[in-house]
């Protein structure tokens, strides 16, 4: 009784001591190159990306990529907390959005002296997208596709409702007027389904703002510096586009208030067309039934615009890392941004234009549709308050979807918010 | 004799040194380091300068504060009375003498042992408009209305605190029955001898008898009210705007979105030291020989 006591008390400490030491046992194998690339990925996107990850440790016998799996939702703090307590990985996923406050923080190295080594050339990407991770003439991550707000269009009900042409095409004309006309058309049409399929809280509805204020040629939400930077609004437009956004629910009801989930609802085929991501493409495919187009955004106003970010490989700083290391990293970079193809499966627009002028890329159904919304994507602004400022947009501008504040209120404490943020 | 309780004690305190090591970690050191950087412009991963009161000096002007503080407080106020009364109502039902005491004993405790996740998703499946089982119920009895539980803000106050009250009055009510059964039964005989009412005797033995009890639901439930975060974060996410999130949420806000840890912590030390006092004020009411805990 006695021995099994004391076995029972040493036990642990020993567990804990051996997996203490068996960490640093597996390092040295084969003097290969060992890299940790951390992703924020979840579901198909998960899958896709491992397959490439799996390809590229086939293709080469010199580096080999480990993926541990991380929890998304709390991604970015284990990321910076990590790179900061020199435990972080060799590569990782970032949102472009995020390089700036990554980069403010001192977390991120410059990719340039690396990719010319390697042969990674910035000039073969969407000069939007690459111009998203360039700071101060550095580029501090390379972008693998964009993921911009689109539309869907449910093309049964589309030809019910009577606004498809003879060649499938939707018949709306690209105004404010028209799009309203277009949707209160199916809403006449089909009076029980949803013209519009879009959620009246939270981040669908501040992305379809957000694409319309630069639309509407809205100035940049900051300007100046990385990390104090202005708030420069353009309060006028910024009314202005909200005030459109919410005649979708409230003066035109076109959209039903409150949707509980508004990807079930066009999925399941009680909506025509819904906005959203491009990552929905990837849902709707496996959907047995559903026949759907995925279209632009509209471009309603005086410029193209949407909103969207952008998927990025960056390289957090290392205090013990080797050149030889660095470069490996970028050689990894540059082969997942040639496999393109195989991450367009998710729905996203490779970033790479070689990929999405490909023949391979062009057959893949759907995306080449939308393809070209690259180009124009308005990708959220240069700052290190970027990410952070989103929660501020979305608490403020539910208040204009529920009609609980008139859209000037709204958005005079949304510009006093944000002046908050960035101040501190 | 001597040797082998002096061995008794040391192997207690081997098995209870794991434990005291994790609380050492994980509960008294984060106390004192939060009060250290609520002294300081600390971000998620770096020290910067000291400031002094200057953190705490900026709450009492940031309007989101203490919009939070007033949600926190508004939920304190609304649930409290009902996870008391509802509480004590219950357990008299369980503590009848009927074929059913067990049923009604597992039945209202049921829902406490759910994580908060699941009471979560299960609350917006039942309450989601047009489809949700709430609406639709009340369709079935001819009211034509569509009210958005989770998207109005009284509304969204009222179901928060009915999806809590249904979660954890079961816990109270726990506690109750205990106190109720730890009444001595000469008591009850000696009132049914002198020909007492049921009602005479609940209103003069059983209610009496359970102050005590009562002082401590409300003090510990005061407490965890205050501290409200989880349900409401997945809930509502504090929606519709911000009329609906609690302080603790603003915290998490600052502190894990905005890396400002600094700030998070003085609002964090705010609240600790509105529930000490709140603590302190119902340990002292309970005077005149009512002891606590």
């Amino acid at each position: 009784m006695n021995k099994i006591f004391k076995l029972m008390l040493i036990l642990p400490f020993f567990l804990f001591v051996l997996a203490s030491c068996s960490s640093d046992s597996e390092t040295n194998n084969n003097a290969k190159i060992e890299l940790d690339f951390w992703t924020l990925f979840g579901g198909g996107d998960l899958s896709f990306m491992e397959e490439i990850v799996e390809e590229f440790n086939n293709s080469q016998d010199e580096i080999v990529v480990n993926m541990p799996a991380i929890r998304n939702s709390d991604y970015y703090t284990k990321l910076v907390t990590s790179v900061a307590a020199n435990r972080g990985p060799d590569v990782a996923i970032a949102h472009t959005s995020k390089i700036p406050e990554l980069n403010s923080r001192g977390l991120t190295e410059p990719i340039d002296d690396f990719a010319e080594e390697v042969g990674l050339d910035f000039n073969e990407f969407t000069k939007n997208l690459v111009e998203g991770t360039n700071l101060n003439g550095k580029h501090y991550g390379v972008p693998i596709d964009t993921h911009p707000f689109i539309m869907y269009v449910n093309n049964d009900l589309a030809a019910q409702a009577g606004v498809l042409d003879e060649n499938g095409n939707i018949i709306m004309e690209e105004t404010p007027e028209g799009y309203i006309d277009f949707l209160l058309k199916i809403k006449k049409a089909l009076p029980d389904k949803i013209p519009l399929a879009i959620s009246n809280a939270g981040a669908d509805p501040f992305r379809m703002w957000w694409a319309f204020y630069f639309q509407m040629g809205g100035s940049p939400i900051y300007s100046g510096d990385l990390s104090s930077p202005d708030v420069t609004i353009d309060r006028e437009i910024a009314i202005k586009a909200a005030n459109y956004v919410r005649s979708l629910f409230h003066e035109h009801e076109i959209v039903p208030l409150n949707l509980a989930d508004f990807y079930q609802d066009f999925q399941t085929g009680r909506a025509v067309t819904m906005t959203t991501g491009v990552w929905a493409t990837g849902i709707w495919e496996t959907t047995e039934g559903l026949d759907f187009t995925a279209l632009p955004l509209p471009n309603l106003f005086e410029q193209k615009a949407t909103w969207g970010d952008s998927h990025t490989l960056i390289m957090p700083i290392k205090e013990n890392t080797t050149r030889e290391k660095q470069l490996a990293v970028v050689k990894f970079m540059d082969f997942v941004t040639d496999r393109g193809v195989d991450w367009a499966e998710a729905g996203h627009i490779p970033a790479k234009k070689s990929v999405v002028e490909s023949q391979e890329f062009q057959d893949l159904p759907y995306r080449s549709d939308y393809a070209k919304v690259a180009e124009y994507v308005a990708l959220p602004n240069k700052t290190a308050y970027g990410d952070m400022s989103k929660r501020v947009f979305e608490q403020n501008l539910d208040l204009a979807w529920t009609n609980r504040e008139s859209t000037e209120k709204v958005i005079d404490t949304l510009i006093k918010d944000l002046e908050n943020l960035v101040k501190k | 004799m001597k040797k082998s309780l002096w061995k008794k004690d040391l192997y207690a305190g081997l098995f209870l040194l794991p434990f005291f090591l994790a609380y050492v970690i994980f509960t008294i050191f984060p106390i004192f380091k939060g009060l250290q950087m609520s002294f300081f412009n600390w971000s998620l991963i770096e020290k910067g300068e000291f400031t002094g009161f200057s953190q705490y000096i900026a709450l009492f002007t940031d309007i989101d504060f203490w919009q939070s503080l007033w949600n926190t407080t508004l939920f304190v106020i609304l649930s409290t009375p009902g996870m008391i009364i509802l509480a004590l109502l219950l357990a008299l039902l369980a503590n009848l003498n009927s074929k059913l005491k067990t049923l009604f004993r597992s039945a209202y405790f049921l829902p406490s042992i759910l994580s908060v996740s699941v009471i979560s998703f299960l609350a917006i499946f039942i309450l989601q408009p047009y489809n949700g089982f709430l609406n639709n119920f009340i369709q079935l009895f001819g009211i034509d209305a569509e009210p958005f539980w989770l998207s109005n803000p009284v509304l969204a106050w009222v179901s928060i605190v009915g999806v809590t009250l249904w979660w954890t009055v079961g816990f109270n009510m726990i506690l109750f029955l205990t106190a109720l059964q730890d009444i001595p039964d000469h008591l009850y005989e000696a009132a049914e001898i002198d020909g007492a009412t049921r009602w005479q005797m609940f209103k003069s033995i059983t209610l009496p008898q359970l102050i005590p009890i009562s002082r401590v639901i409300l003090l510990l439930q005061v407490l965890s009210s205050f501290k409200v975060f989880a349900q409401i974060l997945l809930i509502t996410d504090g929606g519709p705007g911000t009329s609906t999130r609690p302080l603790i949420q603003y915290i998490y806000e600052m502190g894990f979105e905005r890396y400002d840890l600094g700030y998070a912590a003085s609002m964090s030390y705010v609240l600790f030291f509105i529930l000490l006092v709140l603590s302190i004020i119902q340990i002292r009411a309970g005077g005149q020989g009512g002891r606590m805990i």
